[in-house]
């Protein structure tokens, strides 16, 4: 038992078989879909957390980032190049929501001379 | 026996992950091994949060110090326990693998880095760092072309973007204060962690439950030869490169037929008509930026054209938005608008010129 694990362990590490190419292929799809889930969360949490208005947008675009990586390491699952074509469309919303966001901030920064988002907390139902 | 031998496949894996991080996450392994995957997963995600919190406090350096090593703890975790289950049964990997890994870390540093930073231009550079590690990833699974891209894309076009506007806008530090407040103290720091951390948990339990895990470990399998053949496919759509390639196997060949594309065998001829067969190997696969040019062409003719309209009209609505504001007053615009202008005395007459 011992020595046919070994014996495997061996085989596996100098003959890269098809089987062993698809396991490492598995696990970097998985480690890229871990980084994927952890990359959207921490940019939720400073979309929700920074006050600085570019700081939230550059939180959605590590939001983008984090789908863009999920639909490339899906695309590779279903070796299917769709995936990578779609990143494409997330490059170019990406590209026109910061130059329409940056506008817009720049404008919300003339009127108040401020980033805070909170200058602009009366927009909010009053509780 | 496979339980027996998947189980010890495990074990390598799991400690060459655990010598690196601190023994902390040693301790916490030794706890959470008897409890289900979906325990473990929230489990390490609750680390996870629980260090981000600590780092988002904007005094206390030795609270951040301990942030950092629960985080750091946390996410090797989530690795060890996600990449554990993630070669396909009866598989071996005797390769842990190190550039997903090293690239992950990267990618979530700069981005946590990014988020807790006080200074905005620093953020945006650690942003670049996020980029340049996730364009590591995409190298890794095989998209060379996005992967490029992206980094001229987001580091080289929409980060400057960003730099510009950080620069115009940006309020200079106050002298003994340092940044500006609202840079410094984030908003609500613990409601917004519990909200990522209820969503990495949720995310996931359903990314990395054994069940997800093993129908992708299946599907990437079977999906190779299929893969391969849509290659070939791809390939056919290219007639100059396919004669180019075919021409490299078989200096003979003047004209290509057809290409099977569950085997790659090109039927060509010869100059003198006589038929060839030549079967082509997987390197003369078209390289991936050649691919993805035919898939997006072909496939999404229309979302390209919406693409390009999507942009311009970007770029028109930056351009108004941007542009200088006069405060025009109502009888400036009255005017603008071809209508008689009011004035002071007149006001009857203006009224009745509206109704007009």
């Amino acid at each position: 038992m011992n020595t046919a694990t070994i014996a495997s362990m061996e085989h596996s590490m100098f003959t890269l078989s098809g089987t062993t190419l698809a396991a490492t292929g598995a696990q970097t799809v998985n480690a890229a879909l871990l980084v994927s889930a952890l990359l959207f969360a921490i940019g939720l949490v400073g979309f929700l957390s920074r006050r600085n208005m570019i700081i939230m947008f550059l939180c959605t675009e590590l939001m983008f980032q984090a789908s863009a990586l999920a639909l490339i390491a899906f695309g590779k699952v279903h070796h299917d190049l769709s995936g990578q074509v779609f990143v494409i469309f997330i490059l170019t919303v990406a590209a026109a929501e910061a130059a329409l966001a940056l506008g817009l901030v720049v404008l919300l920064y003339r009127r108040r001379e401020t980033l805070d988002s909170e200058a602009w907390s009366e927009l909010r139902e009053t509780a | 026996m496979t339980e027996n031998l998947s189980s010890d496949r495990t074990q390598p894996v799991t400690t060459h992950h655990m010598s690196s991080p601190p023994s902390l996450t040693l301790v916490l392994l030794e706890a959470a091994s008897g409890l289900s995957p979906a325990v473990q997963l929230t489990i390490a995600a609750a680390i996870c949060a629980a260090g981000l919190a600590m780092l988002m406090q904007p005094e206390g350096r030795k609270l951040r110090i301990a942030g950092t090593v629960l985080g750091l703890a946390g996410f090797a975790m989530l690795f060890v326990e996600v990449l554990k289950r993630a070669s396909p049964a009866g598989a071996d990997t005797g390769l842990p693998p190190v550039f997903p890994v090293v690239f992950g870390f990267l990618a979530l540093a700069g981005a946590v880095r990014m988020i807790t930073h006080p200074r905005p231009v620093f953020a945006a550079l650690y942003f670049i760092l996020v980029v340049i590690a996730t364009a590591g990833m995409f190298l890794l699974l095989g998209a060379e072309f996005m992967a490029f891209s992206l980094v001229i894309v987001y580091a080289g076009a929409i980060l400057i973007t960003y730099m510009f506007v950080l620069m115009l806008a940006q309020q200079s530090p106050v002298a003994g204060v340092g940044d500006a407040w609202y840079d410094r103290m984030p908003r609500e720091a613990i409601s917004a962690v519990i909200v990522g951390f209820v969503m990495l948990a949720t995310l996931s339990d359903a990314y990395f439950s054994q069940k997800s895990q093993d129908l992708r470990n299946e599907t990437l399998v079977r999906t190779e030869p299929t893969g391969t053949a849509e290659a070939w496919a791809r390939l056919d759509q290219m007639p100059k490169l396919l004669l180019e390639t075919a021409r490299k196997a078989d200096a003979s060949i003047a004209s290509v037929e057809s290409l099977d594309a569950k085997t790659g065998t090109v039927s060509a001829r010869t100059a003198d008509g006589a038929p060839v067969q030549v079967v082509l190997g997987a390197d003369d696969l078209p390289d991936n930026g050649r691919q993805v040019g035919v898939d997006l062409v072909s496939k999404f003719p229309a979302g390209l054209e919406i693409a390009g309209v999507v942009l311009l009209m970007a770029l028109f609505g930056a351009v108004i938005l941007a542009r200088k504001q006069i405060e025009l007053g109502e009888d400036e615009r009255r005017g603008l608008a071809g209508m008689r202008r009011l004035t002071v005395e007149g006001e009857a007459g203006g009224a009745a010129g509206g109704a007009r």
